[in-house]
């Protein structure tokens, strides 16, 4: 047979073609309506900036949306999306060639074109999608991971989709049949389908067939596209927008400032607060419960669930008008929905879970399409602290300290400079040509354990030859804490207050052994007049390897693992240089924890939260040390004064299995200079608490 | 009711004891890099009186005598929701004696007009000698509670009474005094100050606060700037901490402990 005469007639045995128009036309109509809607809702909400940038917007696009890269982290997840997915685009490319064909009359469903595409792969493709489909059900049904939103809505999904590429197969089986067609083979499972039913069904009854299963297969296909935008299945659209318009910028920089002279409320009250991008972020959720299996106060068993805050908020924006309602002013049964106080109406948003979050953003990154769970939950706090001053009262504690001493750590016995006693450090205002500034951070010099770290720091740099200074008893706190508790007036003016201390003394270089400090000055500062070259410890000191200024000259002969510290890594991305740290200073390397690097685990000492007495058994630090005891390593190494305190007391917790010691990288560094080192080294393990305790 | 509160601007009683210096020639704490902070009792105060407030109603005025800087203080009383700030400014001795303070209080005031009631914190986190509240009472003529926690306005009285709960040595004692009275407070797990909120915070900025000079205030002036001569600091000395370390000795654990209990009957007859 010749192949270049392959083809197949469009809409064999079917009569009234206009009635398809009209269903296609209705059905578009009413999804079209289903998307305006929920766009019409978001702008409702306020500016933001995300269409700049094109090019990284469509890089970003074709890495996330097209390629998928995050939906395939997750092996089950990456088979059966990718095969309802790739399906579906295949399907609809089909389609597209029938209307080119059929409706432009030009004739491109010919010959090897139409048998290896329209024929062969569109038939594998849909098989896919009928084994995606299957998996998906069986995970739904079966496996029921936790994480799941288990809804009618995602079942009758399924069933649509299932009974849209069962009729597909059968239609396409009785035409093949009917027609006797003679490339029928090239469809491998409609040809299947032709030879069971021509075994038992006459021609007449597979016409007939074919003319109903058609219809129904019509049906089915024009009332899922309608009824799609109303569903979770409008992440085939606002999926892919919401990853083009996602934040460009590192998740450090995540938290917005607010403008003080302007803002009619401070923080979020309710949905009429978030920006269109928040309220399209609702909408692009695909219930997949990525972020709250990630949650490290989800994982302890505390309420705080990222997911179901989303959908929470997305279901009371569908309960919104799209347009402001007139009457709401005056209150009411009429009053808008977008003017309700969130917190208290919506469960998932209580106080309970909201200070909960340790602003770790492993939310973020996990989500397939580019959701920002975690700075929604700073904005809801922001309302509680700014406008209502309802928070807890040991953050409350935190808060006034940072107001009246300018460090968080309430009843701190040490001052700003005891931890370089005896060593030859000098402050900014007596050594004014220094190269760098070491920041040595509120924790850094206030807290007993974490002195050693900023110490073996200060040696380090003093040996390579860094002309470095600290600002001494002029340092306060970056302000970190403040703006992860709401407190964005304290942490402004604080911002503030430094920058104009740094930009005096002429600061240029500024090294830092907290990520906090370093992420703050990284990418917040900038917007309150302070720009800087900044550099966490580890970076900086990897760097003084390189240049051989740093000449480690023993090995530590443990068993190391490193914890990365989130707001080093997942908000920074600096995830190598802390580790060649450790490679070098030790004969065995890293021994890798099973979620490291992007998908760390966090301490539980972020977003304000180490100053927050948890449940005894809902502590996320004795998680984060169950998992450093199962690689069996004997020292985790860490790059932060928060993980340091909060990790030594979780393997401490669980001291009874197995010893464990928590060292900063710097510390390693340090020891490994010399074997006589060990001053800053020995004896911890019980003394990392924090003033206060 | 007119409640008229009197805070006092300290040196932060919180610094690390390393960063506490003394100045021997005026024979008072070096500021250093301590921050200023109002006194605690004084919050405790203000918060007994907002709490008052929002049960009995009426008007809180805050008042506090010293340094220019003590401005941040009654700023954050009105962030607290104060109605109004009156600020008696110190340009004399920064240390003046109670009796000095007494006297430029009562005299503001009898300038801020009719009183019910006058709140004080029980004593200073700085000098804590606890007088100004006894001695305030005896210049405005009026009776005087210390001590108080908590202040109830009592019922059915044609004349305004307060019933007032005060901690004493052995428990509490709970009086009751008719208007208009002296008060100075005590810390309470009920009077915790309240954290301002933001708006307010921002808004205090904003509002209206009276500045004062002693000049205005028809008392004399010149011998409260000298300091006051109701009594003067002789000495003022950090004490030394020191420590001990002695070895238990002996052959058995008889003779080890029979040993540690002579040292221990030595050291407590020393003491």
């Amino acid at each position: 047979m010749d192949h270049s005469e392959a083809t197949r007639e469009v809409l064999w045995n079917i009569g009234n073609v206009w009635l398809m128009y009209l269903m296609f036309a209705v059905s578009a109509g009413v999804a079209a309506y289903g998307l305006y809607i929920r766009i019409a809702r978001w702008r409702r909400g306020r500016e933001a900036v995300r269409f700049d940038r094109p090019a990284e917007r469509l890089r970003l696009l074709l890495r996330h949306a097209a390629a998928q890269g995050r939906t395939v982290r997750e092996r089950q997840a990456a088979i059966f999306h990718t095969f309802i997915y790739t399906g579906f685009i295949i399907l609809t490319i089909a389609t597209t060639v029938v209307l080119i064909e059929h409706d432009f009359g030009i004739p491109v469903m010919r010959g090897a074109f139409y048998l290896y595409f329209q024929s062969f792969i569109v038939d594998v493709f849909g098989a896919l999608v009928l084994v995606g489909v299957l998996i998906a059900a069986v995970r739904r049904l079966f496996v029921k991971p936790k994480k799941l939103v288990y809804t009618d809505e995602a079942l009758w999904i399924l069933t649509a989709i299932f009974a849209i590429a069962v009729t597909g197969f059968l239609i396409e089986g009785w035409r093949i049949a009917a027609t006797r067609d003679p490339w029928g083979s090239w469809s491998p499972l409609g040809y299947m389908v032709a030879q069971i039913s021509s075994s038992v069904m006459s021609e007449g009854a597979m016409r007939t067939a074919h003319l109903i299963g058609w219809w129904t297969h019509a049906a089915l296909v024009f009332g899922f596209i309608a009824w799609a935008p109303y569903t979770k299945m409008a992440h085939v659209v606002f999926g892919p927008l919401n990853i083009y318009t996602a934040s460009l910028e590192p998740i450090g920089a995540a938290l917005r400032p607010i403008d003080f002279e302007k803002a009619e409320v401070l923080g979020v009250k309710a949905l009429s607060g978030f920006t269109w991008k928040d309220l399209a972020d609702f909408d692009a959720c695909t219930e997949c419960g990525r972020c709250t299996s990630v949650c490290p106060a989800n994982t302890v068993g505390k309420t705080l669930s990222p997911r179901d805050l989303i959908l929470d908020l997305r279901a009371l924006l569908h309960r919104a008008p799209i347009k402001r309602n007139a009457n709401g002013a005056d209150g009411g049964a009429s009053e808008d929905v977008f003017d309700l106080p969130i917190v208290g109406v919506v469960e998932s948003a209580s106080p309970e879970s909201l200070w909960a979050c340790t602003t770790c953003a492993a939310c973020v990154e996990a989500c397939p399409v580019f959701i920002e769970q975690m700075p929604k939950i700073v904005d809801l706090r922001r309302y509680l602290v700014m406008e209502e001053a309802d928070f807890p009262d040991t953050m409350q504690e935190a808060v006034t300290s940072l107001e009246s001493r300018g460090h968080p750590f309430r009843g701190a016995t040490a001052s700003r400079v005891d931890w370089a006693d005896g060593l030859n450090v000098k402050t900014i205002n007596e050594a004014r040509d220094a190269e760098v500034l070491l920041w040595v951070g509120c924790g850094g010099a206030l807290i007993e354990r974490n002195q050693k770290v900023v110490r073996a720091t200060a040696q380090l740099l003093e040996k390579a030859g860094v002309r470095f200074a600290i600002l001494g008893r002029e340092e306060k706190c970056t302000g970190d804490p403040a703006r992860r508790i709401g407190n964005e007036f304290l942490f402004e003016m604080l911002a503030k207050e430094n920058a104009e201390r740094l930009n005096n003394y002429g600061v240029k270089k500024i090294v830092t052994s907290c990520p906090h400090c370093f992420n703050t000055f990284r990418n917040e500062y900038p917007q309150f007049g302070g720009s800087y070259e900044v550099y966490h410890h580890s970076e900086y000191l990897a760097r003084l390897v390189d240049e051989g200024r740093i000449r480690p000259v023993t090995a530590d002969e443990r068993s190391i693992t490193f914890h990365d510290p989130c707001y080093l890594g997942r908000h920074n991305g600096v995830f190598d240089a802390p580790r060649k740290l450790v490679q070098i200073a030790s004969r065995r390397g890293v021994v890798e924890m099973e979620q490291s690097r992007a998908t760390s685990f966090c301490c539980g000492g972020g977003g304000g939260m180490s100053f927050i007495e948890e449940p005894k058994d809902k502590r996320v630090n004795q998680e984060r040390a169950r998992q450093i005891l199962a690689t069996g390593a004997d020292l985790v190494a860490v790059g932060c004064p928060f993980c340091l305190t909060m990790l030594e007391d979780g393997v401490n917790a669980r001291r009874g299995e197995r010893d464990v010691r928590v060292m900063d990288v710097a510390e390693i560094l340090w020891q490994s200079m010399n074997s006589e080192n060990t001053e800053q080294t020995k004896d911890y393990g019980t003394n990392g608490k924090k003033p206060g305790d | 009711m007119n409640i008229i509160v009197c805070l006092k601007q300290i040196l932060d009683p919180l610094i690390p004891v390393r960063d506490f210096r003394i100045d021997p020639e005026l024979r008072a704490a070096v500021q250093g890099s301590a921050s200023l902070v109002t006194n605690i009792f004084c919050e405790n105060a203000l918060e007994t009186a907002l709490q008052l407030r929002e049960r009995a109603g009426g008007k809180i005025t805050v008042l506090a005598f010293g340094a220019p800087s003590a401005e941040d203080s009654l700023r954050k009383a009105l962030a607290m929701k104060a109605d109004d700030a009156v600020l008696v400014v110190n340009d004399g001795n920064v240390h003046p004696d109670p009796m000095a303070v007494a006297r430029v209080l009562a005299a503001a005031i009898r300038k801020i007009g009719a009183f019910d009631l006058v709140m004080l914190g029980r004593e200073s986190g700085d000098w804590g000698a606890g007088q100004t509240g006894g001695l305030l009472a005896e210049e405005l003529g009026v009776a005087s509670v210390s001590f108080v926690d908590a202040i109830e306005v009592a019922d059915g009285e044609s004349h305004l009474k307060l019933h007032l709960k005060r901690q004493t040595d052995t428990g509490w004692e709970r009086v009751a005094a008719p208007t208009p009275l002296v008060v100075t407070v005590t810390n309470d797990e009920h009077n915790v100050p309240r954290i301002p909120k933001t708006r307010d915070v921002m808004m205090s900025y904003r509002q209206p606060l009276a500045k004062w000079t002693l000049d205005e205030l028809g008392i004399d002036a010149a011998a409260v700037r000298a300091g006051g001569d109701y009594y003067r600091v002789v000495d003022l000395s950090i004490p030394v901490r020191e420590t001990k370390c002695e070895l238990v000795s002996g052959d058995s654990l008889e003779d080890k402990v029979s040993d540690l209990a002579a040292r221990i009957l030595q050291v407590t007859r020393a003491m």
